[in-house]
């Protein structure tokens, strides 16, 4: 699916006033391909995500999923949170037929989800509940779930940063290994930028507050991608950190200015730096 | 054995005080003239209509304010001061609209379970992580589907809660009404032991009342409950 967001904002309401999420950001993005959305946090990246979702509206501008504009949610688009937000009332498969309920006969359904639970090589774990997943099959359960509704983009919310090292390792081959079969649209957001470089056709850094795609960087490398080989994205994670080190640190001076109006003395205190941790 | 004992020990007079077996011996004679039989069948009969309309009631109203802001503001609020009153208080107003009838101790029965059913079902909605709804939505379910999908199930172990506080609710109110008036149901043999001074028959009607408190928990709220925590995960007593 190809993808068209025309000079988007959007504005929150919140009880200090209004605060300025995204600020009239443009972006073309070609049918299959991965883009990843890197910047501080609270730069909107997550919003824009929400917009394309159609879970959230733009206070100004338009999306366009294949010259239909976006007015609402629909299973086109699937989200993947961070948390895998999966049904703890519901075992493994039939969270995966979730999203099916109502649009094809159950045996048909259950065909479906079987396949893609053997995807994620999961089969064995059908019919285990939610808690008794490790963190890894969870991210994989809600994989499987949104590629069952056969979307045309995937919008993934930085659906590894929780998983630890190496599982996130191991995902991010079996998603490129996904993402050849099917060549849905991917939208990822992360912070990390080694996760972004690793995965993406083309990485959009985004400034802090009120955010806005500050550069774009295209990852000049063909797929299959060695994920593991630790030379060839260097190059590119150094350029992504050099500008997302710009960004953090704007947003750490606006802090400190606004501590010193404030009249605060713990200036020294350690603010939340993270770059995302390495893979 | 303890109750054996105490008695043997002439603490307080056999009048006041009956011996176990006078109780068994109450009992099995409560059964055998159906007494005890109509008494429970009664009681249960009642118990079974209350609750149900409790029930019917207290889901649909917890489901609509939890749902909707402009009923949680006005009936919201309302429903927590009037569950801080006692069912039974009810009992005087049901009378005079329903007069002595069936329908006035059905009123007090569903007075004293519904609220806390709706109350339970509106905070089990309030509660609900908005990620799940979230996810769901961005599945392309909404309305209805979300509602019977997602909102309620993940709502269940809440309202199940509620169901069980409604159960013994409406079961307190039910013997608290049939002890003050309408003929038949448990809680009318016991205030008739009282009158005929039979202190075994008083013991033998609380021990049914029992059994029956403890059967419903038993047979029905514990096994529910227990299949929740699997799924959820959250039985840590069984680990």
């Amino acid at each position: 699916m190809r993808l068209s967001i025309q000079g988007v904002t959007k504005e929150f309401e919140t009880r200090d006033g209004k605060i300025l999420a995204l600020d009239e950001t443009s972006l073309e993005i070609k049918s299959g391909e991965f883009v990843c959305f890197v910047g501080p946090s609270g730069c909107g990246k997550t919003t824009l995500l929400n917009l394309v979702a159609g879970l959230e509206t733009p206070t100004r501008g338009t999306i366009l999923a294949n010259e239909n504009a976006v007015t609402g949610p629909g299973h086109d688009r699937v989200v993947i949170f961070q948390e895998a937000a999966l049904f703890p009332w519901l075992n493994v498969i039939q969270n995966v037929e979730f999203g099916l309920m109502k649009r094809m006969e159950s045996k048909k359904r259950h065909e479906i989800a079987r396949a893609f639970l053997n995807l994620v090589h999961l089969t064995r774990f059908e019919k285990s509940y939610i808690h008794e997943l490790s963190g890894g099959m969870k991210s994989r359960v809600a994989l499987a779930r949104a590629l069952a509704l056969n979307p045309s983009v995937l919008l993934m919310d930085e659906p590894f940063a929780a998983l630890d090292a190496q599982t996130r390792g191991i995902l991010h081959e079996e998603l490129q290994d996904i993402f050849l079969k099917t060549k849905q649209t991917v939208l990822f957001v992360t912070h990390n930028a080694r996760e972004a470089v690793r995965l993406a056709d083309r990485v959009l850094v985004f400034t802090a507050r009120p955010g806005k795609i500050k550069a774009e960087i295209r990852i000049e490398k063909s797929r299959p991608r060695d994920l593991i080989d630790p030379d060839w994205p260097i190059a590119y994670i150094k350029k992504i950190e050099v500008l997302l080190r710009e960004e953090i640190e704007k947003v750490l001076k606006e802090e400190v200015d606004r501590e010193w109006s404030l009249k605060k003395t713990d200036l020294l205190r350690p603010a939340g730096i993270d770059l995302g941790s390495g893979i | 054995m303890i109750w054996e004992a105490v008695f043997r020990l002439k603490v307080w007079p056999p009048y006041l005080f009956p011996s176990p077996w006078d109780v068994s011996q109450a009992l099995a004679y409560g059964f055998q003239d159906k007494t005890f039989l109509f008494g429970t069948g009664t009681s249960v009969w009642r118990i079974v209509v209350g609750y149900s309309i409790s029930l019917v009631f207290g889901i649909s109203l917890g489901m609509l304010v939890g749902r909707f802001k402009i009923l949680d503001e006005t009936i919201g609020s309302f429903m927590g001061v009037l569950q801080t009153l006692p069912s039974i208080c009810w009992l005087p107003l049901a009378i005079l609209w329903f007069g002595l009838s069936e329908w006035a101790i059905q009123f007090v029965v569903v007075m004293g379970a519904f609220l806390s059913i709706a109350i339970a079902t509106d905070g089990g909605i309030k509660n609900i992580p908005p990620l799940y709804i979230r996810a769901a939505r961005s599945m392309g379910i909404h309305g209805i589907d979300l509602y019977w999908r997602v909102i309620l199930p993940a709502a269940l172990p809440s309202i199940i809660t509620g169901m069980k506080l409604g159960w013994s609710f409406a079961w307190r109110s039910l013997m608290a009404g049939e002890l003050l008036f309408v003929s038949a149901g448990l809680g009318h043999l016991l205030q008739m032991g009282r009158e005929l001074n039979d202190m075994a028959q008083v013991v033998a009607v609380m021990i049914m009342i029992l059994a029956v408190g403890v059967t419903v928990d038993n047979s029905f709220f514990g096994p529910i409950q227990r299949r929740l925590q699997i799924r959820w995960g959250t039985a840590q007593a069984s680990r």
